[in-house]
């Protein structure tokens, strides 16, 4: 099971180990390439659910997964803990490949919907895990302390499980996760339960873990807890990466200014003539709803983008000078400025636009493909 | 330690909390306590047996059996054959029905493959970690007939302790066959009724093969029994012939041996025994062919009767088995045989020391060997499945 050892050479590191290493991604803590899972075989109907995800998460980075149901990230997280085999894998984790056993003792995991067992008590299921990873018993008791009271969970270290709450459990399924000291963590929905003042610990354990250098993958639907945390992100739609960067790599070209003016009945004409005179109007595309809102749409004669919603002015300008003149023309003709802000989409702007289907406006339907995909893909 | 060592020890100790945590643990062993209690409390000297120093009123008494016999016949035959093959093992089934189901279930199973183990390294060790319990309630059982024997019956058999292993293996027969079931199911009930069912078509198997060598042995036991009758009644027709004429004042060469017709003229009932004999061999030659087709069918099977019975193999002497067979009335205890018609009434004593040897005569290796093999072959299917199936 595992991953091919394409592109991936063996190296030989300490104690006679054999290891994978890319040289070309050795500050990659997650290198993956080709990597597909199609469910179902001989007698059952098969359903893509990943369709070649191509990612890579740099060492020492909080990487943010993001998708829509059924996007495949629980199945891409999946095959990199070995509890899915994929179709198809090309790829390194820690610089073993995708699969390597010996690679996950170096490797945390918070699966999602976990269901640790009840008879255990928190301080034991750290010990636990901490001995499926193989972690001495000496290590396992001195970490079992200090995650405990990382996780503010000291209190309730010798209670069962089975009293636990939701919130509770988490925070002793992210210990157990850090219990055998990982170089990386993949953490799937890690702030499920969780009310607000955990989420916040949460977040704080994620930056000490970022701090101390270690790499964190976070699965989670809370696009604005991603956006707090996160250095990096992809968006998974229909089993393929649609968008993969910095926040501010996929905002590029999306960022700009908003000025706001006094509503009055004339907000609009006096936008559109503080505007440079040979701005160009454009048509509203039909299968942009956020455009055909626009009162105006059109590109400044330096090619950005202008959008006018009655008394609001989006320009897709990036420097603050650039926006001197058209506010000094707002002001000549003695326009009131309520606001003037920079503008950037969030992480959820940028979920929407992935997940979002170009031609009919609508929400992709969940699935890693859509019926002609899939017959496609049943085809070959 | 290595991590292998660790992580197995890991599994096991959960194992263990899980099954502590469970109330039927504690229950079963607290009835296993009882078990052991109760025929500790069972005593006999040379007034007769006794419980809690309340005489029975059976007319056994020391002279009969000795008290160390009798605790073994009381445990081996009562406390092993019934309690832990039957009464215990159900109620082991039942409490270790969840060891896969459990382990495969959602929300567990991802935590437990993403760690640096395989996959059939953890499946065969949380197999194993189920056999602890039986391992537990074995133990306890035949250190507390080592004691009881010891102390009441004054013989320290350290043989009581082959009730491990053999109880073990016996209940990892089942095990094997649950832990496929809960593979294929991932449901504790579903697993353990199928086990159940598998068990019980098991007993069906043993019950008919018992019967067959039964029978096959009644069957020789009658022929030898009728041949011996028949050289008897021949010989005292020779004789009888020989008198009468010897009566009738006709001389007879010293030698002489009466023809089959001469010898019919004093004992008529001759053919008749003749033709039971032949009736008998048919017998014994129809039902070779079944013994030997449901020999080989149970070569394949695991045998959970025989392994059981391993321990009056090892443990039992021959002197507790003749005090044993001691308790069947004496007219029912030998082969008789009616001179006339040459009906053989098959003495339970016979019967029992011929089936015996039939038991005997198959190997340990046949025994314990072919039904490893089973279970080997049975946790290799499960081996492939689990790691191959996605979770």
């Amino acid at each position: 099971m595992g991953c091919h050892r394409a592109k991936i050479r063996p190296t030989e590191t300490g104690a006679g180990d054999l290891q994978y290493a890319s040289g070309m991604s050795s500050d990659l803590a997650i290198d993956l390439e080709h990597v597909a899972k199609t469910y179902g075989g001989l007698f059952r109907k098969k359903t893509p659910a990943l369709r070649g995800i191509e990612m890579r998460v740099h060492r020492g980075e909080v990487f943010g997964l993001l998708g829509p149901n059924g996007a495949g990230k629980s199945t891409l997280v999946k095959i990199l803990m070995t509890v899915i085999r994929p179709s198809r894998c090309s790829g390194s984790m820690l610089g073993g490949r995708v699969g390597h056993k010996p690679t996950l003792g170096r490797v945390g995991y918070l699966p999602e919907h976990h269901a640790f067992p009840g008879y255990l008590s928190g301080a034991q299921v750290i010990d636990f895990f901490g001995a499926m990873a193989g972690v001495p018993r000496r290590e396992r008791r001195r970490r079992s302390d200090e995650l405990l009271e990382l996780v503010g969970m000291t209190d309730w270290a010798k209670r069962k499980l089975r009293s636990y709450s939701k919130g509770m459990r988490q925070r002793i399924g992210i210990a157990q996760a850090l219990v055998n000291n990982p170089e990386l963590i993949l953490l799937d929905e890690p702030t499920d339960g969780v009310d607000p003042v955990g989420r916040r610990d949460i977040r704080d354990v994620l930056q000490r873990l970022k701090d101390e250098g270690r790499t964190v993958f976070i699965n989670s639907h809370l696009l604005s807890e991603l956006e707090m945390v996160c250095d990096r992100v992809a968006i998974l739609v229909k089993g393929v990466v649609a968008q993969q960067g910095t926040i501010d790599e996929l905002t590029e070209g999306q960022r700009g200014y908003l000025i706001r003016v006094a509503e009055t009945d004339d907000a609009t004409n006096l936008l559109r003539e503080a505007l440079p005179k040979t701005s160009r109007q454009l048509p509203p595309p039909e299968a942009d709803p956020l455009a055909k809102r626009a009162g105006f749409r059109g590109l400044l004669p330096s090619g950005e983008s202008i959008e006018i919603d009655r008394n609001v002015l989006r320009l897709g300008l990036t420097e603050p000078e650039q926006i001197q003149p058209i506010v000094d023309e707002i002001r000549r003709r003695a326009g009131v400025i309520d606001e003037i802000r920079a503008i950037r989409p969030s992480l959820e702007d940028l979920f929407m636009q992935a997940v979002t289907d170009p031609t009919t406006g609508e929400a992709l339907t969940p699935g890693a493909a859509n019926k002609s995909q899939i017959a496609q893909e049943s085809g070959r | 330690m290595t991590v292998a060592v660790r992580q197995t020890m890991a599994m096991f100790l959960d194992a263990y909390r899980e099954l502590a945590a469970g109330k039927l643990f504690w229950i079963t062993l607290a009835l296993s306590a009882l078990v052991a209690g109760a025929f500790a409390a069972v005593g006999i000297d040379e007034d007769g047996l006794s419980v809690f120093w309340i005489d029975l009123p059976f007319p056994i008494t020391s002279s009969d059996i000795t008290p160390a016999s009798l605790y073994k016949l009381l445990f081996f035959q009562f406390g092993l054959g019934v309690w832990l093959t039957w009464i215990a093992t159900v109620l082991a089934l039942v409490t270790t029905a969840s060891i896969i189901p459990s382990l495969v279930s959602s929300g567990v199973i991802d935590s437990m493959i993403a760690k640096p183990i395989s996959r059939t390294r953890l499946f065969l060790t949380r197999y194993a970690t189920g056999l602890l319990f039986a391992l537990l309630q074995v133990t306890l059982f035949s250190l507390s007939a080592f004691l009881v024997i010891g102390v009441r019956g004054g013989e320290w058999i350290w043989s009581s302790f082959l009730a491990v292993p053999i109880v073990l293996v016996f209940f990892s027969y089942l095990s094997a066959i649950m832990a496929f079931f809960g593979l294929l199911t991932r449901s504790t009930i579903s697993s353990l009724l199928l086990t159940l069912l598998v068990w019980f078509m098991l007993f069906i198997v043993n019950v008919v093969d018992n019967e067959i060598i039964e029978a096959h042995e009644a069957a020789k036991i009658r022929v030898e029994s009728q041949e011996r009758n028949l050289d008897t009644a021949l010989e005292n027709a020779r004789l009888s012939y020989i008198q009468q004429q010897e009566r009738q004042g006709n001389e007879l060469p010293e030698d002489y041996r009466p023809t089959r017709d001469e010898v019919l003229t004093v004992n008529v009932f001759i053919p008749t025994l003749e033709r039971a004999i032949e009736r008998n061999r048919e017998s014994v030659q129809d039902l070779e062919p079944w013994s030997r087709g449901m020999f080989i069918a149970k070569s394949i099977l695991p045998k959970t009767g025989e392994t059981i019975g391993l321990l009056d193999r090892f443990v039992m002497s021959e002197e507790d088995a003749t005090a044993f067979l001691g308790f069947i009335p004496e007219d029912m205890a030998e082969t008789e045989v009616d001179d006339e018609t040459g009906a053989v009434r098959v003495g339970i004593r016979d019967s029992a020391t011929a089936v015996a040897e039939v038991y005997e005569s198959r190997s340990l290796v046949w025994v314990v060997g072919t039904s490893l093999v089973f279970e080997g072959f049975i946790l290799g299917i499960c081996g492939i499945i689990f790691a191959r199936r996605d979770f």
